[in-house]
């Protein structure tokens, strides 16, 4: 298996190509997305809430939703803590107030419409957009199932309808973004009879917030939950009592979701024009190794046999002289011998004949 | 090799063909459900915990074990190792049979199967790790079944096709160590979105990282154990080759383990003082990190250093189903143990046994379809019409 | 095979000790908070004094005061067996006057506390500990419920009785000359004006003081057969213990010598034209009878706020003038902060949670700065500021209940609320009965009934953002489609009839109407 010229340049090319061939991935950007200029928001004021649920029994209606297990108007539910499911977009949860333990404090929880949402960055065939609008839509006619976006989750937001086996859907709340588009209000804020969701543009939202708290700096906390966290949300909140007691994480940190993982996506580029050229480095290097050691071996064997070669030689010429010696030898003692016997019997005949 | 199969025949029922036979019948009745009732009547997986054990350790642990195809084939390809040649063509199939499970696995978790080519051909969602997952296990799926096909095709005597394959193994070796790397990273990047789920101690940036290492320990590894149980079930398909590079692939292996098992535990060590998280050390998830680093990552590489030292192959054995069994261990600590740490007990997740059940399934096919190969194409020997022409 | 499994004992060993090490690490540690169901004690002192002569070796022990005079009442012996007596007074610190040394003070312990405890042990009677460990706990055993002590209006009564008002039995003052303590008449004032949280040269600390003082007189006294207060500590710092004090009702004034009416000036100029701002009555009786002690108002000494808040502030003011201590809101011993705090009150917060603590209506500042009764140039003598501010106090009208006929007559009885009736039928509400109850809740209120301008006011709650009228404007005039972009802070009808009934349903503790149905029924 050698390594040609052409075949590396072949290589190389492709490598190349597959690089250009990859999208532009922003790896580190300082730039956050503060949302699309005009889109809505809504604000929650804890302190307002009273637990009635007419939210629930709102959203229940207007997204058709299958009707509850318990009747809407049971307040029982509360003295549960409950998460949002394939067929509640949102809940109303009872805390204790610890100020004032005779009226407790009621939240509602739902999708939070992150500015840059972690399960429209996770989901792998882009079913979640966050629109113009500020809601984060859900398309379930491309959705896999794959259920990364509620890994994602940092609110722990999305239910998915696990008992269907056909036409399961991640199932959370849409903002009502059709009604959005037709101009009227999502159905929990307009039910509310409190107002204590109020809805409009996001930096008008954001105003409201600040003067309630301004005017009322002891009914609240001075933090808008939501302003910044993850990136920022479109459902912000404002309450007097402190937000990890009413089971809203505050170790979520400022980076939004997208952030997380821009790095990780940012170094495939990398690896694929990379990696190619470092294999293909090492292959040819260890293919040069092994044929400069090949050529080392066929050098010391060629001496080795050279060697032997010319010591066989020289032993044959030795030996072959030596036996011509030998031979000689032989040759002349035969001869001498001969002669000698020759002569003892001429000798023995003469002396035979001058007997007689 | 006839009398080899008279005698299979005669002995079809044997324990773990009686064991396979009903593992298979109630997988199959399993499946019947999770497609007719949906995923709630065989699983525990909530809207808390959407992800199991299917995720957990059919797919994550399933992935970095199968990655003794891309070590095998880099370490005598392109690093040029030919003494390991024996060794390849079986961590290729396990590493083929890991990833086809995985896709097939998979086919259970989804919520819908039929749509899972959908992020190619309908909408890409390039901005999610799981997107990159996809593709890359995708492709690399293709690499793995094209660099098998020698052998079946050498089975089938499908000469030309076969010297043709033959001659892409050195791109196909590149592109695969290359959709490795990207894959086995993703996999643990999936995590980086969710840093208030994951326990400090496990969550980290530089997890694509860990993951990445962790699967050529693993890949290493699963070559030692699959062939420690081949040489076990199957030495009468082994040709002189493979049982004479044996040891040596045994001690070269154990010996690249504990080097790569060093540096993982230099660079968790780092990513513990970069994050400054030590005094989570104390608690009891502490000592669970602490159990699994120290016995599964310290341990084993001290255990193959001797090995390797002393020339003990069956010490170096041993440690290989150790690192397996730490590389699960730290697959299912990421995505089951460690994960959800901040719920309460009583939501926290355990597989249902219907899920138990169909890992172990799956398992079962795969060992099933891998002895049927191992015993019919040259896998474990060279086919002797093509001897020479590696 | 025997190298293999001696290799893998060697080397699993010692991973199993550092596992084990590290898990018993953080168990000990995280097991530093005392559980529940410990006991819970307002006597326990912590003996650790001996830190001041460095790092200490153990930690400092919990000690049990209660539990040490209650064994020895058993055995007849009194205060002396542990304390000292120092000029007459019992010395507060344990068998010594002074802390000489670090060798000292441990050993004094040491020897006393577990000879004592063996002493007792041996007596066959329950008693402490004699090893290190039972006093120096590692882990907090007890936790300590200890409120602080405070005498109040009907405590310094019930003492001044017993004393037959005799000031100087327990207040003096310091002559840094004659370096003695005297008697000050009619300067009396609280101990924590001189004796601060920490004893200073020549001066001990609060904590020292009152219980030289207290403690002191009243073992004395019960040792003479009489009455007295108590000398345990949880007699006094026991949150129960304190809850059982008699308090005596309508205590009578204390005496001395403090003016009934005070004329606040607002500068040094006389009255006209030259001081900006009207001269403020204050009525100081009626107000010292609205606080339980004096130091609400006169928080460093018994003095006029004007020695420290001049009008451009001093060092012993801490740079606070006249007009911030005056009116800093949320500053209990400002006028306008408290008077804040009491709208707070369940009776008046209906009203005034929704109401912002900002002043905006002019007339609100003439309510305390009235305008002068008669114009004049003419300073006015010191003698006669009393007089006058007492005239201007008495030139208030406040507003009483209950309405005149004719008003009666115009406040409609029944409302009934016709707008948005969707989901619900109208809702009906006694509108003349709140009204007349809102003006009920004023009473004697005279804070209410200064403060508000006439009875309509009443009316401004609910009616607000408006004049004040019989026929007031109807909320939707004001409030119709929610979320208006140009008055992003009204709500919307639904949300301002909710948020204002239920809101002040909410802040005066109202148990009914608070559900949807007490106030509107659903329609069939």
């Amino acid at each position: 298996m050698s390594l040609t010229r052409r075949r590396f340049l072949g290589w190389i090319g492709a490598a190349g190509a597959s690089t250009v061939l990859g999208r532009n991935a922003d790896a580190s950007s300082t730039v956050h997305f503060k949302g699309y200029p005009d889109s809505f928001a809504i604000l929650h004021d804890i302190s307002l809430c009273v637990g009635c649920r007419a939210c629930e029994t709102a959203c229940n209606k207007v997204n058709e939703l299958p009707p509850p297990d318990l009747p809407f108007k049971d307040l029982t539910v509360l003295n549960q803590k409950r998460r949002t499911t394939a067929k509640t977009f949102t809940v109303v949860n009872r805390f204790e107030n610890e100020k004032n333990p005779k009226q407790p404090i009621f939240v509602k929880k739902q999708c939070n419409h992150c500015l840059e949402p972690a399960c429209a960055s996770a989901c792998f065939v882009k079913a979640f957009k966050k629109t113009p609008e500020g809601a984060v839509s859900y398309d379930h006619s491309v959705c896999v199932g794959c259920r990364y976006c509620m890994v994602a989750c940092p609110f722990e937001i999305p239910a998915y309808e696990y008992d269907n086996a056909f036409s399961p859907r991640v199932m959370k709340c849409t903002m009502c973004h059709p009604r959005l588009l037709e101009g009227k209000l999502p159905g929990c804020v307009e039910a509310c009879p409190k107002e204590a969701i109020s809805f409009g543009k996001r930096r008008e939202i954001l105003n409201i917030a600040r003067e309630r708290i301004k005017k009322h700096p002891e009914r609240y906390i001075d933090h808008i939950y939501g302003e910044t966290e993850m990136g920022g949300t479109s459902w912000m909140y404002i309450t007097g009592a402190p937000f990890s007691q009413l089971g809203m994480r505050e170790d979520l940190g400022i980076t939004p979701a997208p952030e997380l993982t821009s790095g990780a996506l940012g170094a495939v580029p990398i690896v694929v024009g990379l990696w190619p050229v470092l294999l293909t480095g090492i292959y040819a290097i260890s293919q040069r190794k092994e044929k400069v050691s090949a050529e080392e071996q066929a050098l010391a064997v060629a001496e080795a046999v050279e060697k032997s070669e010319a010591a066989a030689k020289q032993k044959l010429t030795g030996e072959l002289e030596k036996a011509r010696k030998d031979a000689q030898k032989d040759k002349d003692s035969a001869i001498k011998q001969a002669v000698k016997k020759a002569l003892d019997e001429a000798a023995s005949v003469k002396q035979e004949a001058s007997d007689v | 090799m006839s009398e080899k199969t008279l005698s299979v025949n005669k002995s079809l029922l044997t324990p773990f063909n009686i064991f396979a036979g009903v593992v298979l019948v109630i997988g199959a009745v399993i499946t019947v459900l999770r497609f007719t009732k949906g995923l709630a009547a065989v699983t525990n997986l909530s809207d808390n915990n959407p992800w199991g054990l299917w995720i957990g350790f059919d797919l994550l642990c399933g992935v970095s074990l199968a990655a003794g195809g891309f070590v095998t084939s880099a370490a005598v390809y392109i690093f040029g190792m030919k003494r390991y040649h024996s060794a390849v063509r079986p961590a290729i199939l396990t590493g083929f049979l890991g990833y086809a499970l995985v896709v097939f696995a998979l086919n259970y978790d989804v919520g819908r199967p039929w749509r899972l080519p959908y992020p190619f051909i309908v909408q890409s969602g390039t901005t999610s790790l799981l997107f990159e997952v996809g593709a890359c296990v995708a492709l690399y799926l293709t690499v793995l079944f094209i660099e098998f096909t020698p052998a079946a095709m050498e089975w089938l005597g499908l000469k030309k096709a076969r010297n043709i394959v033959v001659r892409l193994t050195m791109l196909l070796t590149i592109f695969g160590v290359v959709l490795s790397t990207l894959h086995q990273s993703s996999l643990g990047a999936l995590y980086l979105i969710a840093p208030s789920k994951l326990h400090p101690l496990w969550y980290s940036t530089y997890l694509p990282v860990y993951f990445f290492v962790s699967s050529i320990i693993a890949g290493l590894s699963m070559v030692l154990f699959e062939s420690t149980l081949s040489h076990h079930y199957f030495e009468d398909k082994m040709d002189q080759t493979h049982l004479n590079e044996n040891t040596g692939v045994t001690l070269g292996f154990g010996k690249a383990a504990s080097l790569v098992l060093a540096g993982y535990f230099t660079i968790k060590i780092i990513g513990l003082a970069i994050s400054n998280n030590w005094h989570y050390l104390t608690t009891g998830y502490g000592a669970w990190f602490l159990f699994e680093l120290l016995g599964f990552v310290a341990l084993p590489c001290f255990l193959y250093a001797v090995g390797v030292r002393d020339k003990n192959v069956k010490l170096i054995r041993w440690t290989a189903l150790l690192t397996v069994l730490g590389i699960v261990l730290n697959r299912l600590n990421i995505s089951l143990i460690a994960f959800n740490w901040q719920l309460p007990s009583s939501e926290r997740y355990f597989p249902h046994w219907m899920e138990i059940m169909v890992s172990v399934f799956i398992v079962v096919v795969g060992i099933l379809v891998f002895r049927f190969i191992v015993t019919k194409m040259p896998i474990l020997y060279e086919h002797p019409d093509y001897k020479d022409t590696h | 095979m025997g190298k293999v499994r001696s290799l893998l004992i060697k080397s699993i060993i010692p991973v199993a000790i550092v596992i084990v090490s590290i898990w018993g690490i953080g168990a000990y540690g995280s097991q530093s908070q005392p559980q529940e169901g410990d006991q819970k004690h307002a006597d326990v002192i912590m003996i650790d004094m001996l830190k001041a002569f460095g790092k200490l070796e153990r930690p400092g022990v919990e000690f049990l005061h209660d539990n040490h005079t209650k064994a020895l009442e058993k055995t007849k012996k009194d205060c002396a067996a542990c304390h000292l007596t120092e000029k007459d007074r019992l010395s507060l610190k344990f068998l010594r006057l002074k802390d000489d040394s670090k060798k000292q003070v441990m050993e004094l312990y040491h020897s006393r506390c577990i000879e004592c405890h063996k002493q007792i042990a041996s007596a066959g009677e329950k008693a402490g500990p004699v090893e290190c460990g039972g006093c120096h706990k590692e882990k907090p055993g007890v936790i300590s419920i200890r409120q602080p002590m405070g005498f109040d209006k009907s405590l310094h009564f019930r003492h001044t009785k017993a004393h037959e008002n005799k000031c100087e039995t327990c207040h003096h003052e310091y002559d840094e000359k004659t370096k003695k303590l005297f008697h000050a008449k009619e300067k009396e004032g609280s101990c924590r004006y001189c004796h601060k949280e920490v004893t200073e040269e020549n001066r001990i600390s609060d904590r020292l003081a009152s219980h030289i003082a207290c403690i002191d007189c009243h073992r004395k006294t019960i040792a003479a057969g009489k009455k007295a207060g108590p000398f345990q500590c949880s007699g006094c710092h026991d949150p129960e213990q304190q809850a059982m004090i008699e308090k005596v009702k309508d205590v009578p004034r204390i005496k001395r010598n403090q003016p009934d009416a005070v004329l606040i000036k607002t500068s040094k100029d006389p009255i006209q034209p030259e001081a900006r701002m009207n001269f403020t009555p204050f009525d100081h009786k009626a107000h010292e009878g609205y606080m339980d002690t004096c130091r609400v108002c006169h928080h460093e000494d018994l003095n006029a706020c004007n020695k420290c808040h001049t009008l451009t502030g001093t060092k012993e003011s801490k740079g606070v003038t006249l007009d911030r201590s005056m009116h800093q809101a949320n500053a209990v011993e400002s006028c306008k902060g408290c008077h804040d705090l009491k709208k707070a009150d369940v009776k008046c917060a209906g009203c005034h949670s929704f109401i912002d603590r900002t002043i905006k209506e002019e007339h609100a500042c003439l309510k305390c700065h009235i305008k002068p009764l008669q114009q004049t140039t003419e300073p006015i003598p010191k003698s006669e500021e009393p007089l006058m501010a007492k005239a201007l106090l008495d030139s208030r009208s406040p507003v009483t209940a209950p309405f005149s006929e004719q008003m009666l007559k115009d406040i409609p009885e029944k409302v009934v609320i016709k707008a948005l009736a969707q989901q619900y039928e109208p809702a009906e509400f006694p509108h003349r009965k709140i009204a007349q109850t809102l003006l009920k809740n004023i009473g004697d209120n005279k804070l209410a009934g200064n403060f508000h301008p006439d009875q309509m006011t009443i009316c401004q709650g609910c009616h607000h953002n408006s004049p004040v009228s019989i026929k007031p404007p109807k909320c939707q005039s004001c409030h119709n489609k929610p979320f208006n972009e140009n008055n992003p802070l009204a709500p919307g009808l639904l949300g301002a009839y909710h948020q204002q009934c239920m809101g002040c349903h909410k802040a005066m503790g109202m148990e009914k109407p608070v559900g949807c149905m007490e106030c509107h029924k659903e329609k069939k």
